[in-house]
């Protein structure tokens, strides 16, 4: 039942993804308002399945990857139909779109099970904290990188003087910037908690703080690499297009942390065995 | 009787602009001059559209009249100018002709700017004025509104009135893109001239600081400052000002750059990087191009800024074609509906055949009724009246539903023959303004 909604809402996706290229070539609005009504509903098709899951294993679902990219794509699409809101920005769903649909593509293709057997270890309350403050982390780090696309684009069209119908389309520059300047001091206190909150865990569960597996180390890197970003921002201001830059890299970084350090590197967040954590090396 | 739709006027393709500026409807502030056009015989409702490019009459006529001549000598009444001066401008637009051409007018596709938003709301207000006189009736009231939602869909659906067409408004608009919102924005201008006054007035119009003049002599520069509600001051404070500006605007006749690239370079450094849009349109050219390279730095010269002005314009004329389909097409609707309005006429007729058989019959057998209870009664009057209103339903509804218009001259013939009314339908003509009637007019 829950693979019906989840397939429903990726579907939902992948034809807002569609309609929100075709909104990026022709500029008719209409492309864009259907577009929007896809990812609503395709919202709303995902948080059922996430709560068909939860009824299903009695718990929070997030213990395999498949729930964490799942709800890694939800976050996402929920933060872009709240900043269309506000920015109305329709052009951001060009990319939200379509990396909201591969994210729930990586993951139903890494392992989407039905029933899976949870790892006792993940039945604590920290699991929603840590898994849910590290994904909202996240989210607003990949809003950021989509916002760092965008800039870099719209300020080579000014740039090279090429005013014409794309960049009509786009925001401006300071409302790409402000993305930026918003979500970088958010991101980074939300994926701060998520690392604390993860230390914590582990020393209930194994006591011991940190382990140095390679998604703790790689975590560790990428929460430097955001602490060095809002050193530029604050204390050098720096901003526009190095901002832009930055953001983007951080969001590489993440994706690796991710989905790339555990399963190409090992460690106990990685995706052997049943779930996530059930196996401390 | 036939009702026609008939337009006359004149506009800036069909009319010098020293003829333009000579009609301009006065006294119709409160719809008194569309009034006249009324007491032209044969005239039931009249709007008058005028502004600066474009002065039209739109009437709607009933039966034979030719008021072209009339219309004309109307005008000339009204200016106190000869009828010889102006009739030759003329354009005559009648049915078809002048829906389409109301429509094109206020979706501006007929304007000297293509595109340009103020014609709707002088349309607009030539209704108004209309209506407050009284001066229209079913058809010019569904014409109009017709008209507004054919200019609303072409502003929604095309991107006829979207790209700035001007080098005024192309720096307004690319302020915006860089700045975001301009309220808090720093405005200054380098040099007095009359140019930097144009690239700026829009400008200033968005921004709530006062703007800052700066120029070589002071004179100068207050004298354009107080134009524009702004600060003057002395060029030699330009590095000063150049911290706090968001926008600079450079034009003055000087023969070295004033504004050099390691200076720019300085200057971002202190400012925190804090984007900078500097409009140049001095020849030759105040900014050195290279500034165009620091980052936050965005240079247009004047060439980069018509450039634009005139890609934007070819942008128009492209959706200005599709925005004519749906001229088209509003059109089409709008002359199925006079083309129905044709018909009621004699459906009226048939109701009042068939309600005046109901009720002579019931007077027939008053005598044999007279026994009835009034309960009874009401009971037999809403039976016949039922069989009737039956009766009616079919033929009525076939004539209202056909769409082909010589089908339904051919049913309208053939109505008129099956229920005799050929004597009758002239007098129902006169009962056009029923409720019903009226309700769908207003739809």
């Amino acid at each position: 039942m829950d693979i019906i909604f989840f397939q429903a809402a990726l579907i939902c996706y992948l034809a807002a993804s569609v309609g929100y290229v075709v909104f990026l070539f022709t500029s008719a609005p209409r492309a864009a308002s259907l577009s929007s009504i896809c990812c609503q509903i395709g919202l709303g098709l995902q948080v059922l399945s996430v709560i068909h899951r939860a009824v299903v294993y009695g718990f929070f679902p997030l213990g395999t990857y498949f729930d964490a990219l799942s709800f890694l794509a939800l976050l996402i699409v929920g933060l872009f139909i709240f900043l269309d809101r506000r920015l109305s920005a329709p052009v951001l769903g060009a990319v939200v779109a379509p990396m909201a649909a591969g994210l729930m593509l990586l993951g139903a293709a890494f392992s989407y099970q039905t029933r899976v057997p949870v790892a006792p270890i993940l039945h604590s309350w920290w699991l929603p904290i840590h898994v849910v403050f590290a994904l909202a982390g996240n989210a607003v780090f990949a809003l950021m990188a989509v916002g760092g696309i965008l800039y870099i684009f719209q300020e080579w069209l000014i740039k090279s003087k090429r005013i014409g119908r794309v960049h009509r389309l786009l925001p401006s520059l300071e409302t790409l910037d402000k993305m930026n300047r918003h979500g970088l001091p958010l991101g980074f206190c939300l994926l701060t908690v998520g690392i604390l909150s993860g230390a914590l865990w582990a020393n209930s569960a194994w006591g011991q703080y940190w382990g140095w597996d390679p998604k703790e180390t790689w975590s560790l890197i990428t929460w430097f690499t955001y602490a060095a970003m809002v050193h530029q921002r604050i204390v050098l201001g720096w901003r526009g297009k190095k901002a832009a830059w930055l953001a983007i890299v951080g969001f590489v970084l993440v994706m690796f942390t991710f989905v790339g350090a555990s399963t190409l590197l090992g460690g106990h967040h990685s995706i052997s065995g049943p779930g996530i954590g059930a196996s401390r090396t | 009787m036939k009702q026609e739709i008939v337009l006359v006027g004149l506009n800036h393709l069909t009319a010098p602009v020293s003829i333009r500026e000579l009609i301009t409807f006065p006294g119709n502030e409160d719809g008194a001059t569309t009034r006249k056009f009324l007491a032209i015989k044969g005239v039931t409702e009249a709007v008058v559209i005028s502004t600066c490019n474009r002065s039209e009459v739109l009437l709607v006529v009933e039966g034979p009249a030719h008021v072209t001549e009339e219309v004309i000598q109307l005008v000339s009444d009204i200016h106190r100018i000869p009828a010889e001066s102006f009739s030759q401008f003329l354009y005559l637009k009648r049915g078809r002709d002048a829906v389409h051409h109301v429509f094109r007018v206020a979706s501006s596709l007929d304007s000297m700017v293509l595109g340009e938003p103020q014609i709707l709301g002088q349309v607009k207000e030539g209704y108004r004025r209309a209506t407050y006189a009284n001066a229209t009736g079913p058809i010019l009231n569904r014409l109009m509104h017709k008209a507004f939602f054919t200019a609303k869909r072409v502003r929604n659906e095309t991107g006829v009135a979207l790209a700035a067409v001007s080098v005024a408004y192309v720096a307004v608009e690319l302020a915006k893109k860089i700045l975001g919102d301009l309220k808090s924005a720093c405005v200054l201008l380098i040099g007095a001239g009359e140019m930097a006054e144009l690239a700026a007035r829009h400008l200033v119009g968005h921004v709530a600081n006062p703007p800052i003049v700066l120029n070589r002599t002071l004179e100068n520069a207050c004298v354009l400052a107080d134009r524009l509600n702004g600060r003057a001051d002395t060029l030699d404070t330009l590095k000063h000002y150049l911290l706090e500006a968001d926008v600079v605007i450079t034009s003055t006749g000087s023969c070295e750059s004033l504004i050099r690239k390691d200076q720019v370079e300085k200057i971002m450094k202190k400012r925190r990087y804090r984007p900078l849009f500097l409009i140049d349109i001095a020849l030759p050219r105040d900014v050195e191009p290279s500034v165009n390279e620091l980052d936050g730095v965005y240079l247009y010269n004047i060439d980069d800024l018509q450039g634009i002005a005139a890609e934007n314009l070819t942008e128009r004329r492209q959706e200005a074609m599709r925005a004519e389909k749906i001229v088209e097409d509003e059109t089409a609707k709008f002359m199925e509906w006079t083309a129905s309005l044709s018909c009621t006429p004699t459906l009226v007729a048939i109701r009042n055949k068939l309600e005046e058989i109901r009720l002579s019959e019931l007077a027939r057998s008053n005598g044999k009724l007279a026994g009835l209870t009034p309960e009874q009664r009401e009971a037999v009057e809403i039976i016949t009246r039922s069989i009737v209103n039956k009766i009616a339903h079919y033929p009525i509804s076939c004539l209202k539903k056909t769409k082909s218009k010589t089908k339904q001259s051919l049913y309208l013939d053939v109505a008129q023959e099956l229920f005799a009314l050929s004597s009758e339908t002239d007098i129902a003509c006169q009962e056009n303004h029923d409720p019903e009637k009226k309700r769908q007019d207003e739809t």
